[in-house]
Formats: structure tokens, sequence, C-alpha cells
């Protein structure tokens, strides 16, 4: 076993410790999942297996990262290990295992298992808000958990939960100990949720998702905390997670599951530098790096059906001074107005005197954590939100000032895909009716038989199939829904596409897909976009220009490989430093 | 708070407010004229004059508006057409029996759903839930005229358990001779229907996230029910409980009746059956606004129970 | 395609691949498969439609029509029960029996000394008492000696043609009530009342509370305050004592007016949950899409957000429904419901009070029997329907 140096070469930086450790620190493991078989019962007839018989280990004192997109059955595993599933719908085949200490945890009677529960192994979850028990204060949860498996209470359980917090980074822990969850921020709330995971020194701490809902410069930190827990404590850690750029900057192990099975398991090292499994080399590439910038993202289907992408020529992108304009926004200010006191009005300003130039057939990324305004600012330009102040130039016409009834002749040319997939569609309307609404409304296309056809069309340039026409919503997947609010968007040949956070909530392989379907449609239809969104990988690879939003002002606009390479803000220098750079990046950093 | 406090009151105003002019409509407009009612009961045309001269019926309505507001503010309704009480005596004193078989009633009523609540959710999906819901489901279904019918043939008529009906002079008497069969047919009416709504509520607690997080802290099923999950359940319990506060006002009126308890509800289908206007307008107007009043201190007492809710 | 292809088993273990067909099928269809499998659901389901059946029948005068007739002898037991009981009853004549139908807050026996010996004069001459249906003038407590005499002159121009006494059945298949009309057909003819009233109120309350919630909700602002405090008016008001008021101020008794006051009190609660609904729904992004594709006020608020809200209308009829019929019931007990001539269940448990004293349980029984089951199963039902329409159900699977 390597010898424990502190730090490593940068501040923050574990993956150079990580690298330095080759194998586990003993042979015998912590955890040893056998033949995991997990079904959910659907209803009287059917069952859906979600786990199809897995099996990996968890070495003591490392961290195994359990990764795959949505459906994967990543979370179910997890869950299942510490028999938190529903039992009234899931059914664990009889021969699955679960190792620990000699025991099968699947086979334990309830009793016992409540024994290890949060003792020596314990679990944190994604939602911090929800996951804590809204009417307890912070200090008593957290006694809950010293009371059952040590026996403390009184002083001596309040003076060691107030170690905890702060221990896990809390500032005022004689004040916080007595706060409600919900006077906490989602940051601090994760704090609290994993103090109570360590507060009995577990041997094994499983973190589903525990970042995923967090900004990413919050995310920073509390994968810093886990890590030197981690270390500190002496314990493994089963980290599951979507994000593979996550995965490398923090796992020891890596395991890839897809479909309820896994593709690829090994040290990180293996995984991340020579893949075997087709989908893990896809997923390694479909995300759109820092570094490089192809003309196509790779998707999923290019590594299934052949040796990976072909063309890996790069796109520039950047604004050139005299480009044309298509948008020109000056001042725009949003207030939110809510009570206060007897009868004043408290002003909240989402949006403070935000000014930018759109330029045609260009991309404009616009990025901030949330609460900066960027998604205000999106809407407020569609008019669906009221502006405060501020105008909107098309055309040489300003688009906030106009009446409802001038405005709608221009509605058509600017047009907005919103994030949720699933909730953007009408559920009881058919794509069809979806898709040709708007054509009635704006008097497009003669007849209904050519909706009908126009229709047709777009949904094959979307790429889906033309029999979704007759379909529903629910039938199809989140990437297939947003493919269909943008055909609704096409029928109207808008110049201009706002997408709020359009590609947030899809997996990374789904992702790629629309990007590339939207960079498609910008090349052939010269359309401007504005792409708002958290996600700095994405915007950088989209993007010509970047607009830095914070607290409802711009901090920064530049081309976006200037921003990224010399970001001049301190907020866009401390933002960009927070994007976890992924195993690729921390060895292209270590060897700068 | 006290912001929250005085904004609210000065919007209670209008609904108050509005209270009095559907009073005011119903009684005034579409009621119109008592003459009629009044002939059948007294039979000095003077006196019914005098009456309608106080009423100021032959008047524009806006004065009779004001004359009606004017009752509202000083509590003085005049006397009650059918028995010439004074309508404020009759609301004073028929407030006591109310009470005294409701506010048992209801704190019967409640913890023995709460625990019935709780034990079904624990059980949930069996036969067990099952069966008690669908028993919960047919007792609903039995007019509480039948309960009351019933019971008192069987428990006071035939096996003499209970007094028929009648209502003593001391409070210990009423207590526990006389509202004890009305409390027992207003448990096995009201029970059903809490049930099945604290079963809802408690249902909807157990689904939620912290439950799992508790059981992944080790904490045993019986202590996430009753600390984690109660203590959560409380919340909609007690705001469901405070908005029927004023319900308890009224008293259970079928109950009273037919037991011959002098309470507000007996009182009120009494002046219904006797046209007896004063009393009816009286008694709506003052329930109505014990409800307004009612409604603010609920609001508030959700803020007390539950540490997420921000008063704005 | 969709990225997950779902591994399916059925019943025998054997893989079912997920069926994609060309039409597929809406959410309604789905709701509605979901319903018929609901056994519990579909028995009350089976329950209600047979009562509407008979309500219509009864309403278009094919059942139950002549419920007024007075076939059998005054508390005739029902059928089931042994004759031996049937012919004591068949001896008593009650002091009690008066020929003037009370109003519903009839409580007392008065004796009518002469009561007897006018029944002994008109079945002398092979009169019997005139049918119920034409009730004395007025409704005081007091007999007139002379109104049955009265009832006789107008029964001979009536419609209900009196059977002769030595005729009357000695049991009915579930007994007769005071006067000796047929229970069953009582019973058969009340459930056409508080079904139809139960119906009507809901339906208009529905539509009131639908509507008012749904501007409310979209609008907001001032129209929102506006029907709000419309909404605290009338529900700070206890629901019973709004009705009792306005039947009090009301002279005139009738199914119309029952209906009327029914429906116009009973929106608040249909209100507040469309109201929150359309909030709920108005700021979701389908809606905003709409708003953004340029859909008016009119095409948002009806033709999208209300397929989307029609689910919970329909439940919260249901459940109207059920607590219509329950307070209608109640009303024609004290009296504020339908009018004499008419029969309600709620009128047969006014007349079953003072029966069970005398030991007569059958007409308490026929009444609480039929209400029970058209309730029970309109719950279950309800209940049933509720789980079925609920669009949590579709989607997801465990991830």
């Amino acid at each position: 076993m390597s010898a424990r140096s502190n730090g490593g070469d940068q501040p923050g930086s574990m993956s150079s410790e990580r690298r330095m450790r080759t194998g586990p620190s003993t042979s015998d493991p912590l955890v040893s999942v056998r033949n995991l078989r997990i079904s959910f019962r659907l209803d009287r007839q059917t069952t859906f297996e979600a786990v199809k018989g897995i099996s990996f280990d968890i070495p003591r004192n490392s961290t195994v990262a359990l990764v795959g997109e949505s459906g994967s059955g990543k979370s179910v595993t997890s869950l299942a290990m510490l028999g938190l599933l529903p039992p009234e719908n899931s059914i664990i085949d009889p021969s699955s295992e679960v190792l620990y200490g000699g025991r099968n945890l699947l086979a334990l009677p309830v009793g016992e298992l409540r024994k290890l529960r949060g003792a020596d192994i314990s679990m944190i979850f994604q939602e911090p808000m929800t996951s804590l028990n809204p009417v307890f204060t912070v200090g008593w949860q957290l006694e809950e958990v010293l009371r059952l498996h040590m026996g403390m209470s009184g002083r001596k359980a309040r003076k060691r939960a107030m170690d905890l917090l702060r221990e896990v980074g809390i500032p005022e822990p004689e004040r916080r100990i007595d706060s409600f969850p919900s006077q906490l921020s989602g940051g601090q709330q994760q704090r609290v949720m994993i103090a109570m995971a360590i507060a009995c020194e577990p041997k094994l701490l499983i973190a589903d998702e525990p970042t995923t809902a967090l900004d990413v410069t919050i995310q920073k930190q509390i994968l810093e905390l886990i890590g030197d827990l981690q270390k500190k404590h002496q314990m493994s850690v089963l980290f599951i997670t979507h994000d593979l750029a996550v995965v490398g900057e923090i796992a020891d192990y890596v395991v890839v599951m897809r479909n309820g099975e896994i593709r690829e398991q090994g040290p990180a090292k293996a995984v991340f530098e020579s893949p075997r499994d087709t989908y893990t080399k896809a997923l390694l590439m479909c995300r759109p790096q820092l570094d490089r910038r192809p003309a196509r993202l790779p998707v999923i289907d290019d590594f299934i059906n052949g040796p990976g992408p072909r063309n890996t020529e790069e796109r520039k992108r950047g604004v050139k001074p005299n480009d044309a304009i298509v948008l020109d926004v000056r001042n725009l200010g949003k207030s939110f107005y809510s009570r206060e006191g007897v009868f004043g009005k408290r002003e909240f300003k989402a949006v403070k005197d935000v000014s930018f130039q759109l330029p045609k057939g260009k991309t404009l990324g616009l990025v901030g954590e949330s609460g900066s305004g960027k998604t205000t600012v999106g809407l407020t330009l569609m008019r669906l939100h009221e502006a405060t102040t501020g105008e909107a130039i098309f055309e040489g016409r300003d688009l906030l000032s106009m009446s409802p009834s001038e405005f709608m002749q221009y509605k058509r040319r600017i047009q907005i895909i919103f994030q949720n997939p699933y909730a953007s569609l009408n559920p009881r309307f058919t794509v069809g009716q979806i898709i040709v609404e708007p054509m009635q409304i704006h008097g497009i296309g003669s007849s209904a038989q050519e909706r009908t056809d126009m229709a047709f069309e777009l949904l094959n340039k979307v790429g889906l199939a033309e029999v979704s026409f007759y379909k529903y919503p629910h039938e199809f997947s989140g990437g297939q829904r947003q493919r269909i609010a943008i055909a609704r968007c096409l029928t109207m040949k808008p110049d201009i596409l706002i997408c709020d956070e359009s590609v947030s909530a899809l997996d990374v392989s789904v992702q790629a897909q629309v990007l590339n379907l939207l960079q498609d449609l910008q090349d052939e239809f010269g359309l401007s976009y504005i792409f708002i969104s958290h996600d700095l990988a994405v915007v950088k690879y989209i993007s010509d220009q970047v607009m830095v939003m914070n607290d409802g002002e711009i901090v920064e606009i530049a081309n976006s490989d200037e921003i990224y390479r010399h970001p001049k803000m301190p907020y866009t220098q401390r933002l960009l430093a927070s994007i976890p750079r992924g195993w690729h990046g921390q060895r292209a950093r270590a060897s700068d | 708070m006290a912001a929250y406090i005085v904004r609210r009151l000065w919007q209670m105003l209008p609904t108050m407010l509005g209270v009095i002019l559907l009073v005011f409509f119903l009684f005034n407009w579409v009621g119109g004229d008592p003459a009629y009612v009044l002939a059948g009961k007294i039979s000095n045309q003077e006196q019914i004059d005098n009456i309608r001269r106080q009423l100021g019926v032959d008047q524009p309505y806006w004065v009779q508006l004001g004359i009606f507001i004017k009752q509202v503010i000083t509590a003085d309704f005049g006397a009650s057409w059918s028995t010439n009480e004074r309508v404020s005596n009759i609301l004073m004193t028929r407030l006591g029996p109310s009470l005294t078989v409701v506010v048992p009633l209801v704190l019967l009523a409640t913890l023995i759903s709460i625990g019935l609540a709780l034990a079904v959710a624990y059980v949930r999906g069996s036969f067990t839930d099952r069966a008690v819901m669908i028993v919960c489901t047919v007792g609903l279904s039995i007019s509480i005229l039948v309960y009351i019918i019933v019971f008192q043939y069987v428990f006071a008529y035939k096996l003499g358990w209970f007094p028929v009906q009648g209502w003593g002079d001391s409070f210990w008497e009423n207590l526990f001779v006389y509202a004890s069969l009305p409390i027992l047919i207003g448990l096995a009416v009201s029970i059903a229907p809490d049930l099945r709504l604290y079963r809802t509520f408690v249902l909807d607690e157990i689904n939620q996230d912290y439950v799992r997080t508790a059981r992944a802290k080790g904490v045993s099923e019986n202590q996430i029910m009753w600390i984690h999950v109660l203590r959560n359940a409380s919340i909609p319990i007690i705001t469901n409980l405070m908005a029927g506060i004023p319900g308890l006002l009224l008293g259970s009126f079928l109950i009273e009746r037919f037991f011959s308890i002098p309470g507000i509800g007996r009182e009120v289908i009494l002046a219904v059956e006797r046209s007896d206007f004063p009393v009816i307008k009286a008694i709506t107007v003052y329930v109505a606004f014990a409800t307004i009043i009612t409604n603010l201190l609920a609001d508030l007492t959700y803020k007390a129970v539950d540490p997420r809710v921000q008063l704005k | 395609m969709a990225t997950n292809i779902a591994t399916l088993r059925d019943g025998s273990g054997a893989l079912v691949r997920d069926k994609r067909h060309a039409v597929s099928p809406g959410l309604w269809v789905l709701a509605w498969r979901r319903l018929t499998s609901d056994m519990v659901g579909m028995v009350g389901l089976a329950i209600v439609a047979a009562f509407i059946v008979m309500m219509i029948l009864s309403g278009v005068g094919l059942l139950a029509k002549d419920w007024n007739r007075e076939v059998g002898v005054n508390y005739a037991p029902p059928s089931f029960v042994d004759s031996e009981a049937a012919t004591t009853a068949t001896q008593q004549v009650h002091p009690g029996a008066e020929t003037a139908p009370a109003g519903s807050e009839y409580q007392s026996t008065i004796v009518d000394p002469i009561g007897d010996v006018i029944e002994r004069l008109k079945s002398g001459k092979g009169e019997s008492q005139p049918a119920a249906g034409q009730p004395a003038t007025s409704d005081e407590k007091s007999v007139d000696p002379l109104a049955d005499v009265m009832a006789d002159i107008r029964a001979g121009k009536g419609v209900g043609a009196a059977v002769k006494a030595e005729e009357r059945k000695a049991t009915l298949p579930f007994g007769g009530d005071k006067w000796g009309r047929d229970v069953l057909k009582k019973t058969i003819k009340g459930s056409e009342t508080s079904i139809f009233v139960g119906l009507a109120s809901a339906a208009l309350a529905t539509f009131l509370g639908t509507l008012f919630g749904a501007l409310a909700g979209y609008y907001g602002k001032w129209i929102d305050d506006f029907f709000n405090w419309f909404y605290s008016v009338f529900s700070s008001i206890p629901y019973l004592l709004l009705i009792l008021a306005v039947a009090a101020v009301l002279q005139q008794k009738g199914m119309l007016t029952i209906i009327l006051i029914l429906g116009l009190t009973g929106w608040t609660g249909v209100f507040r949950l469309i109201r929150a609904e359309y909030l709920k729904h108005k700021s979701r992004e389908y809606v905003q899409a709409a708003d953004a594709i340029g859909a008016s006020n009119g095409r948002r608020m009806f033709i999208h957000i209300f397929p989307n809200v029609s689910h919970v209308v329909l439940v919260q009829l249901s459940i109207l429904v059920v607590a219509f019929i329950k307070s209608e019931v109640i009303l024609s007990f004290l009296g504020f419901g339908v009018p004499v001539d008419v029969v309600s269940w709620g009128s047969m448990l006014n007349e079953a009070q003072n029966e069970l004293i005398l030991g007569k349980w059958w007409q308490l029984v026929a009444a609480t029997v039929a209400m029970a089951t058209l309730v029970t199963a309109f719950s279950l039902f309800t209940d049933a329907l509720r789980d079925a329409l609920d669009p949590k159900l579709k989607g997801r699977l465990g991830a």
C-alpha cells in the first residue's frame, strides 16, 4: 500500500493520489455482490427485470463508482443492498447474494439488518431536501442515529452531533444544530445527510447521486468532502452517478451498467484508458469534452454498429465583429414582487440590466448556476413573463413593447424548447395534433392534408418515424419528446430558437443525438440559437459566444474558446475551475 | 408576523360584509315581507305592524340593510318571532349544551381515528386494510338518521341503558347521562370518514423520501410510524380539525333534535320550521364570522406546526 | 426506437416483446381498461346502473306507478315473515291511523276519539280510506274529523282508486306502511327521487364549481380575488345551515327547488379543487408552449388544460352525487325536501321512526338497505374511478 502524502500537486486534486494506488488494499473485499437479480411486478401478469444477475466487489478503503444512464438499474442495486426496495412489488431472486462480514445481507432477518443500517453501512440520497424529515431539527435527526446505534443521549449526543456538523463543514454548528432542514441550503442539507451517515463510523458509505441536484460549485465541495472523509475514516464509498467526469475525479474502481447488466468493470485507469466494451467506449466519447470540438458528437450507434466515429474534424466557432445581428437586447430587467409588511411589496430582481446581441446563424450560450436568472431571460424574451424594463430589437422593432395582437405575428419567429421533455407536450394530444396545432393557429398550409404532409416531413427531419403522428407522448422517451418539441417549433420556421436547458434532463447518449440534430438544423436553416444551460461542457461545445450570468447580471461575454481558456472575471474562473475534468482532464492537466 | 395578522384581519372584512349581504339577500329580498309568516303566529295586527316597522319592511332596501348591519354590530336581533325570547339570549343559552356533546365527541373521534389510521396504514395493502376500508365505506353509506333511529330504539328504548331524550341541569349529569348516547352515535358516524381521511394522510407520508432515510439509518418500523410519520401527518390532521371547528358551534343538529337537547342546532331546525327569521339570521351570521376567524387561527396553527411554512 | 428496451415477461415467464401498435390507445382508453379490470369497481358500477334503470322505469311509469295505493292492510308485515304475524296484523285498528298523512315532523300519535267510528262507517259503505295522495289542506297537528269525509269526496274524482277493505292483502312483499301502501314500491319510487335529485344537483354544482374554478385559477388577479371572495362567503356558512336557511326562505317545495338549493350551495369544494388544478397547470410547460406557439386564452383553458383536469371533475361529480343523495334524504326527513305527495327515502325514514316503536321495522330496513346499497356501490365505483384515472400510474418504470 502506497504511503499517503497529504494533498496532491494541486489543492483539492484527489486524482493524482488515486493513480498511485494500483490494487486493492487488502485482498478480501468488504462487500461482495453475487448474481444479483431483481424484478418488479408491474401488474398481475407482467414483471420487469431491472437487474439481471450482476456481480461485483467493493474492496476495503476505496471508492467504487457505479455508472449508468437512467434505467440502468444502478439505484435499484444500491437500494437492494440495504433492503430498502419496496417489498410489495420487488422480487429478489433467492440465489442473489450480498456478502458482508461473511453474511448474506439479503437473507438476514430484519432485526439484524437494522443493526447494520446506519452503523456499518449507511446511505445518502439524491434529493437532500426531501430526504431529511422536515419537522425535526437537524440536531434531533443526527442524535437519532447516535441514540440508536451508540446508545448516546443527552449532552453527550448533542456534543457529538455538533462535532459532526463541524467535520462536514457546516458553519456555526451551535446555531445550526437547532435549525430545521428547510432553513438550510441544498449544499448544507447534503452535508447534514453526510454527517448522519458517518456518525457511527460506517465501513461502507453508499452515495446515490448525491451531487446531481446541486450546482457545480457546490458539487465540487461535496465531492471533496466525501473524498476527505473516505480517507480519514478509512471507509469504502460506493458512488452512484451518471456523470463520467465526476467518476474520473474520484473513483478507484468503475462498474459500468446498462439495462440491468454490467458492461465493464475494473480499476479506473483500465476503464478510462483502455475500455473494452463498446458501450463504455461510446459513453466516454459521447460527452462533449472541454478540449475538443468534433463537428458531430459521436453517438452510441456509431460504436455499436461500427468501429467508431470516422469524422474527427473539428468545428471552429466564434463571433466576428461584422456578423449580422438578428436580435439586439438592451437593458433587459425583470423583477418579481411579493408581499411584505401590511401593505408593502418586496421586489426581487431576477434579471438586472442585461444587454447582448445575438448574431445571425450562430449560437449564444447563456451559462449560470441556479438562481442566476438565465431561464428568466429566455422566458422574458418570449414574453411568457412580462419584462419590467428593457427592449429586444428584432427587424427594427421592439418585441417587448408591442401590443399582444401585434406580437402575434412575431411569435412564430422566436420559439422555445423547454427543459422538461415530460412536461412540455400535452399528454392528451397525439403527436400529430401537437405538431399541427401551430400550423392551424398561424394559418400555415392551405388544407388539413397539406398540414399533415408537412408534419410527416418534419417528423422525418427530426429523426422520428412517420407513424409517431398517431401516438401519444407517453409512448416516447425523453430524447424523442424533445425531438417532437423541436418539430413543433420548426412548423413555424422561426428565426430564433431559445433552448432552455433543453438537453439537461437527457442521458448522455441521447443528449449527443439531440445536440447533433440542433446543429444540423442550424446548418440547414440558418437558425440562431440562445442556448441556456448550467452544463459548461455542453455550452462550450455548441456555442459560438458564451455569456456568464450570476445573480441576475452578466458577468462576462466572450467567444467560447476564449472564455474557457482565459476567463477574466473571478466568478467565471471559479465556475470553470469547478467543472469535473474526469480522468483525461486530470491527466492532461497533470502532464502540463 | 404581526403584519401578517393585521393584513389578514383587514382581508376578513370584505368576506364578513359578503356574508351579511348574502343573508340580507336571502331573508330580506327573497324572503320578503314576513307579514304572511307572522300572521300565523301573532294574532295581534298592531304587533305585526310594529315588527314590520322595526324591520323597515316598507323602506328602501339600503335602509333595511343599514338596520341589519346595525343589528349585527350591536348583536341585537330583537326577539324571536315564535317565542318572543330575545335572540341574543337564545344564542347564549344554547351554546353550552351543543358544546357539551360536540367537544368530547370530536376529541374522542380524533384520537380513535388517528390510532386506527396508523394501525391500518401499518398493514396497508393487506386483507385487514381492505376489509376495514370496505366496512368504512358501507358505514358511511348508511344515513345518520338510521343510526340515530336504531341506536335510540335499541339502547334507550329497548335496553334502557340511556335516557331516550332530555337534558338536565348540572353539567356533569348532562355530560355523563344525557350526552352519552348522542356522543356514541356521533362516534359511530364520524369515525368512518375520519379514518378514511387520516389513512390517506398517513399513507402520503409513508411514501416520502425521509421515511427511506430513516430506514437506512436503522430506525424500526414502529418508530417510523409513531414518531416520524405521525408527526408529519399531524399537520394535515390538525389543519383538518381546525377547519371543522366552526361546525362544532352548530352542534349536530339532527342529534340534538332527536334527543331534545337544547342546543344551537336544534334551535336552527325549530327556527326553520317556524320561519323564525331573526334566529336564523343571527345564527348564520355569527357562525360565519366564527368560521372566518377560525380560518385565520388555522393558518397560524399551521405555521406553528409546520417549519416549512412561511407566512407572507 | 426507445433507448430503453423493456424486458417484459408474462405470467408463464416467457419473454414478451413490447408491442407497438400503429394506432395507440389514448389515455382514456388506458383508464377504461384499468377501470374494467377492477372487480370491486365494476360491481359497484353494475349496481348503480341497475338503480338508474330502475329510476328510469319508475320515472316513466312502468314501475311502481301505483305506490300510492293502499293495497295492504295497515302495517302489513313482509311476506317472508311467518303468516301468524300476518293474521294478527289484519285485526288491529290503530287509533293513530289518521287519514291526513302528517307533515314530516309529525311525532305524536293523537288519539282520534271518533276515528274508528268513521272507519266502520266507511267500511260499511264499502269505500275505504282515500288514497293518501290527497292530503288535507293544513299540515297542523290537530285532526279534522271531517277531513276524511272531504277526502272521500275528492277521492271519487281522484286517480288513486281505492281498494276495497276486504280485498286488502294480509302481507306485502316487503310489508306495508301505516296506510297499507306497498313498501317495496315506495322504495323503488323513492329511489327515483333520491337518484334524480342527486344526479341533477351534482351536475349543477360541478358545472358551477368547474367554471368558476377555471376562470379563477387561469386568469388570476382580480378575477381570482372576486371568486375567492365569493367562495369564502359561501364556505364560511356551514353547508347544512345554508341549505336550511334557503329552505326556510323559499316557501314552495319541489324537486326543482331542492336541486337548485343543493346545486347553488354545493359548488365550493369543486371550485377549490379545480382552481388549484388550473393554477398548477397554468405554469406547466405544455401550457407555456401553447402560449409560445400562439394559442389564445380560451384555447389554452378549454382545449389544452381541461382535458388534463377532466378526471378530477369526474371524480368530484361522483363524490357530490353521493353527498347530495344523503343530503336529500336528510332534507326530506326534516320536511324541507320533496313535497308530501312525492315519496323519498327520507320521508320513509320519517315514518319509520314511529313505526319502530310499534315494532314495525320493515320500512326502516327497506329504505336503509336500498340507500346503503346504492351509496356503497357508488362510493366503491368512485374509488375505482379515481384509481383508474390517476395519471401517475402511467409512465416510468423503476430505474
